[in-house]
């Protein structure tokens, strides 16, 4: 495939971006990125939540500085607001306060663009995006896909070389999503609107091939490139086509990659993070794989039937995976024998077994292993600490709480939120729940 | 220009605003002649009813000056704590020891200083009474402004940067319109607020001499001086009128037109509130073409001043980048640091210094009187908090439990609370003596009055705030009267009754300065405490002894909210917090 040309609008050298949790922990949200964007593409980019590619947007419009590396506009380093861009935000961002009409013509002012004129691209934008007849409402009298179209004829107004887009369409219901997508594809087309170039971070893998020229696909934990997909589907492009389907397969592909690599088999004292999903989403997922045929299913049709997002499933077959419950050959899911097991049992021999399971678990063996050393009782503090420098990369509190939720759940742990402290059930000078368990 | 002329309808709510017009004008005339009238003690107040409507106008105006300076210096401190991390950590700390130390001591201080630097006019005399009130206004108004900025969603400020907007235009459109409902409710507490020391802020005095200003407070203590009835019963209700007027003519149609700025989409339950005032002032239409006219003119200003914009605009860049440059430098950054650092703990120590020399003239044997004055009066502040939450607490459940009561008792509530306590205490302690109690349990009854309604009102809107779901769950298990207390009205109000038990505390610890010493019928009543200690340094210009006696209680004040209320807090929320 031929490399994009073009003009190099903006691109990202060798950027990375820190920054320090509440509790103190610092964490890297993006971690060596480099990348370009040139003139007339249409970027997207995709990736796990926490991955920063909203750190990286916000950098291209000027709203963050990198800590490390440097962000360039036409090759010149950004210096405050990119005044070439727009931004559609995921939650609108428009003032309460402010009419339509108002809210659009934000942007123009400190433009320099003032009285007729300022009134003539108000109405261009208004009229763009089909908001006609609604100039002087205020946002909380429309809908959420109405206040987009405000969001967007904000954007448009200013006529932006390049429109920055985070999630744009994350908070709007799927009908209006699907016809707010193609709009956009024709405001990029139509020359009138001024904007040539699209930069869009979204969640939703048929959104970025409908969209598309370039997909970026990025790793978590840090965030950094994983991967670059070309798309050169012809527009209009069509969904549920076969070459459609085609290129959201190999998209699938690289994401299950990324979100679900294949196990390593390294030494076993090395620690895994569990990851962040709860008790019920695992048997949620168990529950629902029974109901297929051979207990399988591919990811993202998981995803689709359970109505969430492929991040959120994907880990949560991950943390079924750990506990030995599926596979992942490639992109599908396959029950195995222990996970029918499992779902087979009655309340409370699922517990036991999931306690047997977690025992397993190089972070839980840790943890007992901490409980057991000082008489079954720690302070939550020290396992934080513990955590932090285990995993650097991970927001300890909540991994903190997924294990207080399992623990709990398998009735291995017990914790006071009061005073602050885990400690280890069934430990009576030796008698551990392990123990009782064998 | 076109000449200004009369819009085409004209109706009644246009010739009220016109009269109110008026008004103000003649008002602050005669409000700034007497701040120009030349100082003489003890002027002669006027008994007469006629005199009194004057009086409270003096009055309100000192309230509305205090109001607007306090508006001021709110936006000033929640922007600059909102917007710097240093900022952020010297100023939080200072405006809880401001707001929780008996500013009222520091009146005399602040008297002294203010009329020697204008000797001959009363305008130190009015400045410090000015000052007094805005002591008692500001803080809560500015920590509201800031953590309605700090809660600012981040998408909103984006759109502003992206849209290009210089911080003075996101000042003016986002986050001053962002924090408008707190600061308009916070308003309304704060104007009530600023009343309490009314009668002591307009007469007092200060060993032998006597300051006067006229006003509605002076008023009272001189008709509370002659035991005239007449008098006393007429400032009360002109207060009362005054109180409501506020409220009719200024909140309630502020707190409507607010509505407009609300962030969150979802109305609070329930109708929204209604101002008949604001209905009214809907229908007039000066105000719509005074708009335009003001726009007109403005432009037809900026039309003719643009040639003198031109060097302007060539410097201008300059002058402000250059400074933004410099402070963007990290070396520059730090050295101006240190330099405000440095500036500030100058200022600390020469404070301290100043604060030692007095207090190095007391003597062991006044620490120790000091010392059993406050632990009087630290009992009687513990009294009232504890008889207020007696009553408080099953009123405001009563109250808050049902939206209907409380949509009609609130408003009540908030006028008669705003009512300032200490022009009721001579009343009420004379009252006592008939019935044969005296002084020093009267006392802890006026500090009752000085603090309840933070209690009432904080328990109130917790109550208020339960979600419907979990009171049809205490109805649909049926729960006995008991258990639904237990385990549903007390754990959902804990939190809030702390921050009002904070608050009353407070209230009673400034209230004790006026209700342990209190002149009633022509004769003096004094019990021992650290509020009559503090109220007879001052009347004895004893200087050592009121400012041993306002470090005691500040740090008194301090340190318990400090280590009780704050852990207390921090455990209430954690335990009994509604958010999950």
């Amino acid at each position: 495939m031929t490399p994009p040309q073009g003009t190099v609008l903006l691109e990202a050298q060798h950027v990375t971006q820190r920054f320090r949790l509440p509790n103190g922990q610092e964490l890297e949200a993006l971690r060596d990125v480099s990348l370009t964007v040139r003139e007339h593409e249409v970027v997207a980019l995709v990736g796990p939540s926490g991955c920063g590619k909203s750190t990286l947007l916000r950098m291209f419009a000027g709203l963050a500085r990198p800590g490390e590396g440097k962000v360039l506009y036409r090759g010149q380093p950004l210096d405050g607001v990119l005044a070439a861009s727009a931004m559609v935000f995921q939650s609108f961002a428009l003032l309460p306060w402010l009419t339509v009409v108002e809210n659009v013509a934000m942007g123009l002012e400190a433009r320099g663009v003032d009285g007729v004129a300022r009134r003539d691209a108000v109405a261009r934008a208004i009229n763009l995006v089909g908001l006609d007849g609604f100039e002087q409402a205020y946002p909380k009298e429309l809908s959420g896909g109405m206040k987009q179209r405000v969001g967007f004829a904000r954007a448009l107004a200013v006529a932006p070389e390049i429109l920055l887009m985070d999630e744009p369409f994350g908070a709007l219901d799927p009908l209006t999503t699907e016809n707010m997508r193609s709009q956009v594809i024709d405001l990029w087309r139509d020359p009138a609107t001024g904007v040539n170039t699209l930069v869009i971070v979204t969640h939703s893998v048929e959104e970025a091939v409908f969209l598309a020229g370039r997909i970026i696909v990025f790793g978590s934990n840090p965030g950094h490139v994983r991967e670059e997909l070309v798309n050169t589907l012809p527009y209009p492009r069509q969904e549920r086509s076969p070459d459609f389907n085609v290129m959201v397969e190999r998209l699938h592909a690289i994401l299950t990659a990324t979100l679900l690599p294949e196990p390593v088999p390294a030494a076993p004292q090395r620690l895994l993070p569990f990851p962040r999903v709860h008790v019920s989403e695992v048997t949620g997922l168990l529950d629902h794989l029974l109901t297929l045929p051979d207990g399988k299913g591919h990811v993202f049709e998981l995803a689709e039937d359970l109505g969430v997002d492929y991040d959120r499933m994907s880990a949560v077959v991950r943390a079924a995976e750990q506990l030995g419950w599926v596979t992942t050959p490639g992109e599908v899911v396959q029950l195995t024998g222990a996970g029918r097991d499992v779902m087979a049992m009655d309340d409370a021999e699922r517990k036991d077994a999931t306690r047997a399971r977690l025992l397993k678990q190089p972070l839980f063996g840790r943890l007992v292993a901490m409980l057991k050393e000082s008489e079954g009782v720690v302070e939550d503090e020290e396992v934080l600490a513990d955590l932090t420098i285990y995993f650097p990369f991970i927001p300890v509190e909540s991994l903190f709480r997924t294990v207080v939720e399992w623990g709990r759940y398998a009735e291995l742990l017990d914790h006071d939120p009061d005073a602050g402290r885990l400690g280890l059930l069934g430990w009576e000078g030796g008698t551990t729940a392990e123990a009782r368990a064998e | 220009m076109k000449p200004l002329r009369l819009p085409p309808r004209f109706g009644l709510a246009d010739v009220a605003i016109l009269c109110l017009v008026g008004g103000v004008i003649a008002t602050v005339v005669a409000f700034a002649r007497e701040f120009e009238a030349p100082f003489v003690q003890a002027i002669q107040i006027d008994l007469r009813p006629t005199a009194l409507p004057w009086y409270t106008l003096y009055s309100l105006s000192r309230g509305v000056v205090a109001l607007v300076i306090s508006y001021l210096f709110a936006l000033g401190f929640g922007w600059a704590a909102a917007r710097s991390r240093m900022a952020e950590r010297l100023l939080l700390p200072m405006l809880d020891i401001l707001q929780s130390i008996p500013v009222l001591g520091f009146l005399p201080g602040l008297v002294l200083g203010l009329m020697s630097l204008f000797p001959t006019r009363n305008v130190g005399l009015e400045l410090a009474a000015i000052v007094m009130i805005f002591t008692a206004q500001a803080w809560n108004l500015a920590l509201s402004f800031y953590s309605s900025l700090k809660s600012l969603p981040q998408p909103l400020r984006d759109a502003c940067k992206v849209a290009g907007w210089p911080p003075g235009r996101t000042f003016r459109e986002l986050e001053v319109p962002a924090g408008a409902q707190g600061l308009v409710w916070n308003g309304m507490l704060s104007m009530a607020g600023g009343w309490f020391f009314l009668m002591v802020n307009e007469a007092f005095r200060l060993g032998d001499h006597d300051y006067r200003l006229p006003g509605i407070g002076s008023y009272m203590s001189v008709a509370l001086d002659q035991g005239n009835v007449r008098a006393m019963a007429l400032a009360i209700g002109a207060m009362v009128a005054m109180i409501v007027c506020v409220d009719q003519l200024l909140w309630r149609p502020l707190v409507v037109w607010v509505e407009k700025f609300r962030l969150d989409e979802t109305p609070g339950g329930g109708p929204r509130p209604s101002s008949w005032v604001l209905e009214f002032l809907r229908h007039a239409h000066l105000p719509r073409h005074a708009a335009r006219y003001q726009q007109r003119a403005y432009r037809s200003a900026r039309r003719a001043t643009r040639t003198l914009e031109l060097p302007f605009r060539a410097v201008g860049p300059v002058l402000v980048r250059a400074p933004r440059l410099a402070l963007e430098h990290p070396l520059a950054r730090k050295i101006g640091t240190a330099l405000l650092v440095m500036a500030l703990a100058a200022g600390a120590a020469w404070g301290a210094w100043h604060l030692w020399l007095l207090l190095g003239q007391l003597k062991w044997t006044d620490w120790g009187a000091l010392l059993a004055a406050a632990a009087l009066t630290f009992v009687r502040v513990m009294g009232s908090v504890i008889l207020s939450t007696a009553w408080a607490l099953p009123a405001g459940v009563f109250v808050g439990r049902s939206p209907r009561v409380a949509r009609t008792l609130q408003p009540v509530i908030q006028v008669v609370a705003s009512f300032p306590a200490p022009m009721l205490f001579p009343l009420v302690i004379l009252l006592f003596e008939r019935i044969g109690v005296g002084l020093g349990l009267g006392a802890v009854a006026l500090m009752v009055l000085a603090g309840q309604w933070y209690i009432l009102f904080n328990v109130i809107s917790a109550i208020a705030a339960i979600p419907q779901q979990l009171k049809d769950a205490s109805a649909a298990f049926r729960l006995p009267r008991w258990s639904r207390w237990r385990a549903l009205y007390l754990p959902a109000a804990l939190p809030a009754l702390i921050t009002g038990w904070v608050t009353a505390a407070g209230g009673a610890w400034n209230g004790s300065i006026v209700a342990e010493y209190i002149e009633a019928g022509g004769r003096l009543r004094i019990t021992r405490g650290l509020g009559s200690l503090i109220s007879e340094a001052t009347a004895h210009a004893n200087f050592p002894l009121l400012a041993g006696g306002i470090a005691l209680m500040s740090l008194v004040v301090v340190s318990w909210n400090r280590l009780v209320w704050r852990s207390m807090m921090g455990w209430a929320q954690a335990r009994f917090g509604l958010e999950q």
